[in-house]
């Protein structure tokens, strides 16, 4: 087993003339939860882009299983392993709930233009396998009875859960979560926390960036803390607690 | 607990929550199941006992959509047979000729949400690449329907892969300038194209013995490309492809985020646009047996978008009601040449800004509202 | 080399007006972001109305000039108010539609009101042409490189000097923030789409003398406009310039040197090519979204 899922090597990052990454690096275990937290403009959110592509670091090494992935294509990324949550929420708001999660599976699906217009017995099986699997991932969440409705149409809490199942239709090996919590009131919060869990038991490693303290503390195993592009501290939940550091840039000093 | 009840209470107001299984389930709060709550997965028995019901197969989409092009040939076959007037005969030809071009543009446009305001281009090529090879090299028509195809394939790819990088206005620049580009080439090249006089003496097509050049044999030929025409859209629009189209069209950053190349699609559907356009030009140029370049441009484009526009966006069907309105408006109104620019920018201005989704699902939806009201 | 320099005349002149046109889309594009596919249209317009006054109705020149400018300019803020302003989803290929459904509309207006004959006026002075090295250049040619000239220095100054210049700067950067800073980004909006049809409309006055102008001529040249200012950099109003003029003497070049009959086609491989390999142009500083 490998010692990390992903690592980063001394990251650096700037826009313009702003330093938004100071040489960040850091280490996902795998089958754990890990956290990226941090005041706003810390830095989480373009830690986050650079895992998942969108930007290039400036400086330093992206390591996925021990290969480099930094510069490679956002859509290659995915086929590697890792899916992603936006914070926003970002459904396909004009399919249904099920074609949602089957659009998740897209990476794992091979046949093309030809295989839709021939619509060989593989294609079929391979459609058939996938319905089954979306239809399983929506009972993981869920969200199995609403499969038929419009996506757009659920409350926002739903859309969340929705979004996660189909992150998890790519089988993907890590998952990032930008902010999960925001927008959900504290039960809906909780019941992320319960599912976020049950997603670990299945293997897949967590990665979150987060302002809700106590969905954090309560589920991470592992936590970053970033404070103005630099690492402030890193440790067990406990540990980043009890941090002198993180208390002051936290509540300010005194 | 003031929360939780709020929680339910979103549910309990969707409003499409109209299945009555569901609906019995969020009645009672007690067994609602949590959000998000794996393995409590609705507990009370009325779901419990309807679970298979829930594996929902998308192709209950396709199956509608089977019997709609059960239908759609019944009414062509109808149509073949009954109508003996040719003038009607040649009407409905064309309308499926702008069927076709409709149809490719819209997977396009209303699937992928890229625009073209240049595939007469394609139109053009197909029905020149046809009509050059026959009049000039003497080819079988049957040897240049795939030439015809190859070659409008091949440059709508080598024009896609870089203009795809392209959004919104700048791929309408662009496409619009590829094909002013082409238009000039078939106007300029004159050796070939003949010029402004235009290409004469494209053969009529012949199926062996079968002389196909008859009004109806005609009809048959472009109606039944319609309805394969309409199977293909079907199958590709419910595939993992046209999902992944879908997804584009929604949200390309999400559709990235799923693994999606997002412009090796785009790439994809433009090429198979300008297919469906190619066969469209195959088949005018051989049913017209005369191509001149004023057929291909920059109002014929116009009149592409207008049709897709006409149907609704993302609408198979809908295709044909804009080719239909398109064809026919001429014949209805005979003073509509002098109109007819007027009449298309204003279709195309007020559908766009009163009902985008096009007038099925415009007047539909306007229906809806006016009963429930 | 006497040949060339003719050429050169004959390319700065067009490429005068296309700069003009390119700045009417460069402005609009400033203001709001929106490429306006009926911009060809005002220059159309703009060129016909001339006919009308100046020919038809015999009014003197300047009196011509200005009322074809403001006519064509109330038509811009008529389309914003009409159409522009009242789509609820403003997605890219909407208003891509809409501006292609009223460039539609303007030529068959035009054309029922002016026919579908080519129409042509008078030069605006009737001095001998000046020979330079053997070229000649023509008085209509002076005419319409020192009328650019003036406008391009009055946008400097718009824009540098005067407060609603600034204020239509920070529409383009911000709308939100602009308007909460109290600007009127409505009223901006609309000054924008005004002064872009005002200057589509003196590019079709410069033009009609040297050209023959009818209801379709629109097209080509608003593509050509577009064209020029991708080509100096969209945004920039001197990109606009350099590009309309690169693009005039690029034309005139091929016309002289390689075929008369690829003239149009000059101006759209340019524009591809721009597309491709360098969107925010020459002088773009800040990369194109590619929106």
């Amino acid at each position: 087993m490998p010692q990390s899922i992903v690592e980063l090597q001394s990251i650096s990052k700037s826009f313009g003339g702003i330093q938004a990454l100071y040489d960040i690096s850091f280490k996902v275990r795998p089958g754990a939860i890990h956290a990226i937290i941090g005041p706003n403009g810390a830095g989480k959110t373009t830690l986050f882009n650079i895992i998942t592509g969108l930007y290039r670091p400036d400086e330093g090494l992206v390591l996925f299983e021990q290969n480099p992935i930094h510069g490679l294509a956002i859509h290659q990324i995915v086929r590697l392993g890792i899916a992603r949550t936006f914070q926003n929420v970002e459904l396909f708001a004009s399919m249904s709930v099920l074609e949602n999660v089957l659009v998740g599976h897209h990476a794992r699906l091979r046949s093309g233009f030809w295989g839709a217009i021939g619509r060989w017995p593989r294609v079929r099986h391979e459609e058939s396998r996938a319905v089954e699997h979306a239809v399983e991932l929506l009972r993981f969440t869920g969200l199995e009875e609403l499969a038929d409705q419009k996506s757009s149409d659920l409350p926002f809490g739903w859309q969340r859960f929705l979004e996660i199942a189909r992150a998890l239709a790519s089988d993907p090996k890590l998952l990032l979560l930008d902010e999960p919590a925001s927008g959900l009131n504290a039960v809906e919060t909780s019941q992320l926390g319960e599912l976020l869990m049950k997603i670990r038991e299945r293997g897949v490693t967590l990665l979150l960036v987060e302002h809700d303290m106590s969905l954090t503390m309560g589920i991470s195993d592992h936590i970053l803390v970033l404070h103005q592009g630099r690492r402030l501290a890193e440790g067990t939940p406990r540990e980043i607690q009890s941090n002198d550091a993180v208390i002051c840039a936290y509540l300010g000093k005194d | 607990m003031r929360r939780r009840d709020r929680g339910r209470l979103a549910l309990g107001m969707d409003p499409l929550a109209s299945s009555g299984r569901k609906k019995a389930c969020l009645a009672s709060p007690e067994q609602a199941r949590p959000i998000g709550a794996p393995g409590s997965l609705c507990s009370c028995s009325c779901c419990r006992d309807q679970r298979p019901e829930t594996n929902i197969q998308p192709s209950s989409a396709g199956k509608s959509a089977d019997m709609k092009n059960l239908c759609l040939g019944a009414a062509v076959v109808a149509a073949g047979l009954l109508i003996s007037n040719p003038y009607h005969l040649q009407v409905l030809t064309f309308i499926g000729i702008y069927t076709l071009l409709t149809l490719g543009l819209n997977m396009l446009m209303g699937y992928a949400g890229q625009i073209s305001l240049g595939h007469a281009a394609f139109y053009g090529l197909g029905a020149y690449s046809t009509g050059i090879l026959t009049v000039h090299f003497g080819w079988s028509p049957w040897l240049t329907l795939p030439a015809s195809i190859l070659l409008t394939a091949a440059v709508a790819y080598l024009v896609a892969l870089p203009i795809l990088k392209l959004h919104g206005y700048y791929l309408g620049m662009g496409t619009l300038g590829f094909g002013m580009i082409v238009f000039i080439f078939f106007r300029e090249w004159s050796r070939f194209t003949g010029g402004d006089s235009g290409l004469v003496g494209i053969p009529a097509l012949a199926l062996g013995p079968v002389d196909l050049s008859s009004r109806t044999a005609y009809f048959f030929l472009v109606w039944g490309t319609v309805l394969a025409g309409f199977e293909v859209c079907g199958r590709i629009v419910n595939s993992r492809v046209g999902r992944a189209l879908r997804a584009i069209h929604d949200s390309e950053q999400a559709a990235a985020a799923m693994g999606i190349d997002t412009s090796r699609m785009k790439v994809h559907v433009f090429v198979l646009s300008a297919v469906f356009a190619a066969v469209a030009g195959f088949l005018y140029a051989h049913m017209i047996n005369f191509i001149s370049p004023n057929s291909f441009d920059f109002m014929t484009s116009v009149r592409m978008v207008t049709m897709v526009v006409i149907g609704g966006m993302a609408s198979i069907w809908g295709s044909v009601l804009g080719a239909s309105v398109i064809t026919l408006l001429p014949q209805w109104l005979h003073v509509f040449m002098d109109y007819e620019m007027l009449v298309y920018g204003l279709i195309l201005m007020l559908i766009m800004i009163f009902i985008p989704q096009g007038l099925v699902r415009g007047i539909t939806e306007l229906y809806e509202r006016s009963r429930t009201r | 080399m006497q040949e060339l320099l003719q050429y050169l005349f004959s390319g700065l002149t067009s490429g005068a007006i296309y700069a003009v046109i390119a700045l009417g889309f460069t402005m609009l594009y400033n203001a709001t972001g929106l490429i306006n596919f009926a911009q060809g249209e005002f220059v159309m317009l703009g060129a016909l109305s001339l006919v009308s006054l100046w020919k038809g109705f015999e009014l003197p020149l300047a009196v011509a000039f200005a009322g074809s400018v403001a006519g064509v300019a109330a038509v811009g803020i008529l389309m914003e108010r009409l159409a522009i302003g009242s789509v609820r989803k403003p997605h890219p290929i909407v208003l891509v539609i809409i501006t292609v459904g009223a460039s539609i509309l303007f030529r068959g207006v035009a054309m029922m009101i002016w026919g579908k004959d080519a129409h042509s006026v008078g030069t605006f002075s009737k001095h001998a042409p000046i020979e330079i090295g053997g070229a000649v250049l023509l008085p209509q040619s002076v005419w319409i490189l020192v009328i650019v000239l003036l406008v391009v220095a009055c946008l400097q100054f718009f824009y540098r000097k005067t407060l609603t210049g600034k204020a239509m700067e920070a529409c383009a950067i911000s709308k939100k923030a602009a308007a909460l800073l109290g600007i009127g980004t409505e009223r901006m909006t609309l000054l924008a789409f005004a002064v872009s049809a005002a200057m589509g409309a003196l590019g079709g006055i410069l033009i009609a003398p040297i050209t023959m102008s009818s209801y379709d001529m629109g097209t080509m040249l608003g593509l050509k406009g577009f064209c020029a200012a991708m080509l100096g950099g969209l945004g920039t109003s001197w990109g606009a310039v350099l590009g309309g003029l690169l693009l005039g003497v690029l034309e005139s070049l091929g016309v002289g040197f390689v075929s008369s009959s690829l003239k149009d086609a000059i101006a759209f491989l340019l524009l591809l090519l721009i597309l491709y390999m360098r969107p925010s142009g020459i002088l773009g500083k800040r990369a194109v979204h590619r929106f």
